[in-house]
């Protein structure tokens, strides 16, 4: 187990001397100067990124030995701002196949629930990076939050997001408008310049995360959509061709913000991996799920209801499928692990994977045709990075 | 006699309540023990709720904030899960809503899960979540914004 200390007093004194004293007394809502939500990704050499928030600046390192040790963080954004990096808020980071680090955030705004889609990105490395922007395009002062970020590798870049800008269009005129939309930006060019706002879909929960991921129909999308103004089950959506489909029927309604969303991957035969939470009629838990073509396998429970199990991530490369989830054992939080090694079909057994006795991130896995990593950001154990070396991606 | 009685009932009310009126009282994994006490023998409402992100909230608050404008009897309690560094925010949106005068409390534990246990093993954080509680403390779970149909039938029977 590799333990590093990314957000240690040393590295930030540069920045702001305030950030080590409130580093460790960050809460599950840190404030600004120590948030706990990070973004990780690995790049097509094997190397570590990570992104993460510290004195209202986003941060880029990496590592060239899996975590042991990491690069001199690089700051992303040269003007403080509020950048939303708790619960299910994190910086996004993708690195492409020629090296270019791709970054998205959403910026919390004053005006309550508004926020903005920002993006920033490096041709040298992660040495530089280039001024940040604003994605979405309409002008409104409202929310525009929750963004997921893909890339196919080779120029094609696609941010999503959850935008209320048809809700408050609706408002203005007197109309019910029951959630919110999802927006997408997308580039051709590894983020050189974006095309306008596309609208995917209409009326979708407001406060979960997004998920996407680059397949061989280009990106997809799985997000907690409205059905009917209460029933919150996920949908997924193929955004080059509009396709929208029901993904789940766990039949939750509830006029309530679950914070709580799901998570989505592709494998390397092209099979999506997904999970989710929910507290449905039908079913309540995490749940998984693969969809092979036309072939949706039927939902598998995890985690332990008892110890709040939840915010699952997953992960696909090759044959292995990485899932990770939070849990509270009474005592401490618990990173918790399952893995596939074919394709979703079989699954091992729980892997307890490490624990913190205070405010900590949820755990993200990381898998490519060589490895498979669990991120952990804690506020008292600090970053730590714990290698599966019982997978044996294919 | 009676004075007595109401004078202790008056300095057990004051003891478990937060020390400035308005403040929000910092909630612990004891902290609901402590209220159900208070309200020993008296309905009352739970009221989970965050001044962050949760627009079903405002509206569950703005409900209760009509009830007590109109001067009706609510027995209420707040309890906002953001965290002490939100005591101003939070202080600010019950203020506007009519609610400056009710019992509030904020989480105030690194691992919010502890707080959740001890209120509702079954609460994974969904908001609003709302307890209403009778005089025996049988507690029904309302899952999401309360509607003022069912707050008004509950207020009518307690």
């Amino acid at each position: 187990m590799n333990v590093l200390r990314f957000g240690a007093c040393a590295a930030l004194l540069a920045v702001s001397p305030l950030a080590c004293a409130q580093h460790h007394e960050a809460g599950a809502h840190a404030g600004p100067a120590g948030a706990l939500a990070v973004g990780a990704t690995l790049d097509a050499k094997g190397r570590l990124w990570l992104a993460r928030v510290e004195s209202q600046r986003l941060l880029v390192a990496h590592s060239e030995n899996g975590g042991a040790g990491f690069s001199v963080p690089v700051v992303v954004t040269p003007e403080p701002e509020a950048i939303s990096a708790d619960g299910e808020n994190r910086p996004k980071i993708a690195v492409a196949n020629d090296g270019t680090v791709l970054l998205t955030w959403t910026q919390s705004l004053p005006q309550k629930y508004s926020g903005n889609i920002r993006f920033a990105r490096s041709t040298d490395g992660g040495a530089h990076f280039s001024a940040p922007i604003t994605l979405n395009d309409d002008g409104r002062l409202t929310s525009h939050r929750f963004d997921s970020l893909a890339i196919n590798g080779t120029g094609r870049v696609t941010v999503a997001w959850l935008d209320a800008r048809d809700r408050d269009a609706a408002k203005e005129k007197g109309d019910a408008f029951a959630g919110v939309s999802i927006y997408f930006a997308e580039s051709a060019d590894n983020g050189a310049h974006f095309g306008a706002n596309r609208r995917l879909v209409e009326h979708t929960c407001e406060c979960c995360r997004t998920s996407l991921t680059w397949t061989a129909e280009g990106p997809v999308a799985l997000w907690r959509n409205l059905y009917g103004t209460h029933t919150r089950d996920f949908a997924i959506g193929t955004l080059d061709t509009a396709s929208v489909r029901r993904a789940t029927d766990d039949e939750w309604r509830i006029d309530a913000c679950p914070h709580h969303g799901g998570s989505l991957a592709v494998d390397g035969r092209g099979a999506l991996h997904m999970v989710w939470f929910t507290q449905g009629q039908t079913r309540k838990g995490l749940f998984y799920r693969y969809i092979r073509g036309t072939t949706e396998s039927a939902p598998m429970a995890f985690g332990d209801p008892a110890a709040q199990a939840g915010h699952a991530t997953i992960a696909a490369a090759g044959d292995t499928v990485l899932i990770t989830w939070r849990e509270f054992d009474g005592h401490v939080y618990v990173a918790q692990a399952l893995y596939s090694i074919d394709g979703g079909s079989s699954w091992s057994e729980p892997q307890r994977l490490a624990t913190s006795s205070a405010a900590a991130d949820y755990p993200l896995p990381l898998v490519d045709g060589k490895r498979a990593l669990v991120v952990w950001n804690s506020a008292t154990e600090g970053l730590r990075v714990l290698p599966l070396e019982q997978v044996k991606p294919q | 006699m009676m004075r007595r009685f109401l004078i202790a009932i008056v300095a057990a009310l004051a003891s478990a309540a937060p020390a400035h009126a308005g403040d929000p009282a910092s909630f612990t994994a004891d902290s609901l023990a402590g209220i159900e006490a208070r309200y020993a023998g008296r309905p009352f409402i739970l009221s989970l709720w965050s001044v962050n992100d949760c627009s079903y909230c405002m509206a569950e608050l703005t409900l209760f904030g009509k009830y007590a404008k109109a001067g009706k009897p609510l027995p209420l309690v707040l309890v906002a899960t953001d965290g002490p560094e939100f005591t101003p925010a939070i202080e600010r949106t019950l203020g506007r809503f009519g609610l400056g005068g009710k019992d509030s409390w904020v989480f105030d534990d690194a691992i919010p899960e502890r707080l959740r246990g001890a209120v509702d093993p079954t609460w994974y954080g969904e908001l609003p979540r709302t307890y209403l509680y009778d005089a025996h403390h049988r507690r029904e779970t309302v899952v999401g914004a309360l509607s003022e149909k069912k707050l008004e039938r509950w207020l009518q029977q307690h």
